[in-house]
């Protein structure tokens, strides 16, 4: 039948599923007590902070609707900044304002916002419609981000971001994700971005994923998406893999941005990542994480310093490299 | 992680075993009936009395009748006569109703009437017999017959089992002088057994004669002559004409002893007549009026001990589990997106009220207006919390319309928009437009549609009687429910949306 042999040629893959990365995955290395941690963008960015790892600048935060009215003093000193939920999940309720125009804003596409508007939209953030579970939340103001020259053939406005799965420390996959007209400059596969896998070792994009299918070109630019380079590859590696020394949530995906000025930047963390990067990389999520759950087994759960740990995923997660042979247990 | 999963595994067996334990113990020793149809034969045993009074004097009828609770249910006894009161006795295992009048006159008629079902009996008792008895003193040809007979009886047999059967061999071959010196002239069954006592007795074995009856349809029978005896562990019996050995399933037992069924002072001409009649009763019904009688039954400890109400209500509330198990595959297995778990299980509720059709019209339609209504507010700037109160509002609205329209059409459902399909529609429209806030239009619509399907599904399977009439006779279903979903928490394998989603995967390798 049809199922059963997709479902065989699946596994063979080491294709992760969501009850498998449900159930193996998020419950076991997760404890769900930190995860307000993650949850929330303002926690987050503080303990990254303190941790000396480089995020976006933050403006100031909105916690209610009186405070609306301090926007304009917090935002004065800068002609462009990005408005987020602090809890918002998946990219909703992200505004990215570019510029100003007179008393107007305008937003990355183009279009001319009031204040009202902008108003409109933090008091909509802060009643809870973006959040997880529908409860208060805060608005986040903060610095923003403007990607490296680097890909612009390959996106469409917005910022593309780099997405890196992160297990109990080591890396096991990377993709590059880059908003499309569809995805309005967002850069979430759900809402049309596409995902671009990439070389573990080198930082080098493969071909990508776009609405679960494979793709080779970038949908409004029509330019080949694989075989460039991503600069500073070595320093994000070792910034998602501290991640985990920070949250100690074993299992999580860094979204980093590479900002023309800055150079990587930890964007938001994310305790239950999506699957479609196993489309992107053309590899399977499980295969990769049992490897490394071996070494682990290996190292009796010793923790290794995170240079170690990268380089064990450099060598082991190689495209063009050192393939390991089939896992046993299949 | 093993530990925990073995555990887990261990949990579910142990759910299962009780479970399924529960079931079998109801299904195999409390005889419950495993669907609502299942029917059992019901024995309408009647036995006609008459007689002729003699004129100006007491009459006084006795007669055999079966003693209850062997190898059947009693569901009815009863005794039927004009101007006679009416006495039961029990002696040594016979039970004897005595029928009595000061005074009668002509043909006189009483009868007996008696209900029985093979479902819920008891296993019939043993009662031990004797397994020795004295032998009776005989002289002359009797006794040179007897023992001529005896010899090779002896000689052929091994056991009292066989000494029994060979003995009524024996005399069953009517041409030997022998036997025919013992029966003398008369051939009848009876006097055949009692000649067989006479052996048995000689040979110190003890047997004694019992009357059956068989339980078929029969307008005219006569009881039936067996012998039996016991033989230090159960009773053996044996048919004194032929030697055929156990007594028939559908033999039911009269009365035992020589004695005659019917005994009567001042009458003549007595006679008793049987006829047996087949009736089909439900076996819940059978139960039921059962447990009227304060006979236990499966009924005892179940939920059909609840008042008519409750049981009602936990008719409904035992579908739940079932309901949300099903959720459970569609969501884990299937990979559909539905609102929460419980939402589709309680809409399935809602159509309970309204019907699957109308309810499914009355859902779309009632959330579409309520999504458009919202949509609409939407441009208005309102915040969240009062957009949503308006949308409910406006949803109440709707439906005082619709019942009102329905109500004007002559659609009765129209208005069986009760108070708690109204909260589950509130509640879905709430939820849907909060999923349309986070995630757009399409998805909510993905996910609105996928909760409809599964909640026609639920609704289906909870109200599928058969199902409904297991889950509640036999609540440890429940407990198996539970360890599947227990096992399913442990379930990895792929969704079958997901087989769709990462097909990609696989078909680059087919390149």
């Amino acid at each position: 039948m049809f199922w059963s042999k997709t479902r065989k040629a699946l596994r063979a893959r080491g294709v992760m599923g969501i009850n498998q990365r449900n159930g193996d995955y998020i419950l076991r290395y997760n404890k769900r007590s930190l995860y307000p941690l993650v949850d929330d963008k303002i926690q987050t960015k503080q303990m990254a902070l303190d941790a000396g790892i480089r995020v976006p600048h933050m403006y100031g935060t909105i916690a209610t609707e009186q405070g609306i009215s301090t926007l304009h003093r917090v935002v004065e000193q800068h002609r462009d900044f990005v408005i987020k939920p602090a809890q918002g999940a998946g990219g909703d309720g992200i505004m990215v304002i570019a510029d100003r125009f007179e008393d107007y804003f305008r937003s990355a596409s183009g279009r001319i916002i009031t204040t009202e508007e902008l108003e409109h939209h933090i008091s909509g953030i802060i009643s809870g419609i973006y959040s997880l579970g529908g409860h208060r939340d805060q608005a986040l103001i903060e610095y923003r981000v403007r990607s490296t020259e680097l890909f612009n053939r390959i996106s469409f406005e917005g910022v593309p971001d780099i997405r890196i799965i992160v297990l109990k420390g080591y890396p096991v996959a990377a993709m590059l994700r880059l908003p499309t007209r569809q995805s309005q400059g967002k850069a979430n596969l759900h809402q049309g971005a596409i995902g671009v896998g990439l070389d573990l070792a080198s930082g080098v994009t493969l071909d990508g994923t776009w609405h679960n299918l494979k793709i080779e070109r970038h949908p409004d630019t029509a330019n080949p998406v694989a075989g460039l380079t991503v600069p500073d590859w070595q320093e994000c590696l070792e910034l998602a893999a501290r991640c985990y020394d920070l949250t100690g949530l074993g299992y999580l995906g860094v979204d980093l941005v590479m900002d023309h000025e800055h150079g990587p930047m930890m964007l938001e963390l994310n305790a239950r990542p999506g699957l479609n990067i196993q489309i992107a990389m053309d590899d399977g999520l499980l295969r990769r994480c049992q490897i490394i759950e071996k070494q682990l087994e290996a190292l009796k759960d010793e923790t290794r310093p995170v240079a170690e740990r990268v380089a064990f995923a450099k060598q082991q997660f190689a495209v063009a490299g050192p393939v390991p042979a089939e896992e046993e247990e299949g | 992680m093993g530990s925990v999963k073995l555990q887990a595994r261990l949990l579910a067996v142990f759910l299962l075993l009780l479970g399924g334990g529960s079931i079998a113990y109801q299904l195999l020793v409390q005889n419950v009936p495993l669907s609502q149809d299942e029917k059992d034969p019901v024995w309408v045993v009647d036995a006609q009395v008459s007689f002729s009074a003699k004129a100006n004097k007491p009459v006084k009828v006795r007669m055999f009748v079966p003693p209850l609770g062997v190898g059947y249910t009693t569901l009815n006894e009863s005794f039927i006569s004009n101007n006679y009161g009416v006495n039961v006795n029990v002696e040594k295992g016979n039970r004897q109703v005595t029928w009595s009048s000061r005074r009668a006159e002509g043909n006189q008629y009483l009868y007996y009437r008696l209900m029985l079902t093979p479902r819920y009996a008891d296993a019939p008792e043993n009662d031990p017999g004797p397994q020795f008895r004295p032998a009776p003193t005989l002289d002359g040809p009797d006794k040179l017959a007897a023992d001529a007979l005896l010899e090779p009886i002896r000689q052929h047999s091994a056991d009292v089992e066989t000494f029994i059967s060979e003995t009524i061999k024996r005399v069953n071959e009517l041409e030997n002088d022998n036997v025919q010196l013992l029966l003398g002239s008369d051939v009848s069954p009876e006097n055949r057994a009692s000649v067989i006592d006479l052996l048995l007795a000689v040979a110190h074995i003890p047997a004694e004669p019992v009357h059956t009856l068989r339980l078929a349809e029969s307008q005219e029978q006569q009881p039936e002559l067996w012998l039996r005896s016991f033989n230090g562990k159960k009773w053996l019996y044996f048919n004194p004409l032929n030697g055929q050995q156990g007594l028939p399933e559908d033999r039911l037992v009269w009365w035992s002893g020589p004695g005659p069924l019917l005994n009567i002072e001042g009458g003549k001409s007595a006679d008793v007549s049987f006829s047996v009649h087949e009736n089909e009763m439900s076996a819940l019904q059978l139960a039921q009026s059962l447990r009227l009688k304060d006979v236990s039954s499966f009924i005892d400890f179940s939920l059909y001990e609840l008042p008519l109400p409750a049981q009602q209500l936990y008719r409904i509330l035992v579908m739940i589990p079932v309901g949300v198990m099903l959720v459970l595959f569609i969501r884990s297995l299937i990979g559909m997106e539905t609102l929460g778990t419980f939402t589709p299980v309680l809409i399935a509720l809602a159509f309970r009220e309204t019907q699957v059709v109308w309810g499914v019209l009355l859902f779309t339609s009632i959330t579409a207006i309520g999504l458009s209504v919202r949509s609409y507010l939407e441009h208005l700037k309102l915040q969240l919390l009062p957009r949503l109160s308006v949308v409910l509002t406006f949803v109440v609205i709707a439906m005082a319309l619709i019942s009102l329209l329905g109500y004007k059409l002559g659609m009765g459902s129209g208005l069986s928009v009760a108070l708690f399909p109204m909260v589950i529609l509130t509640m879905v429209i709430e939820r849907t437009s909060i999923v349309w806030e986070e995630r757009g239009g399409t998805q909510s619509l993905k996910v609105a549609l996928g909760t409809l399907v599964a909640a026609i599904f639920c609704h289906l399977l909870m109200v599928w009687q058969p199902l409904v009439y297991f889950v509640f006779t036999f609540p440890g279903v429940l407990l198996c429910l539970a360890a599947i979903m227990v096992l399913m928490g442990h379930y990895r394998g792929y969704r079958l949306t997901e087989l769709l989603r990462f097909r990609a995967m696989v078909d680059g390798d087919k390149r």
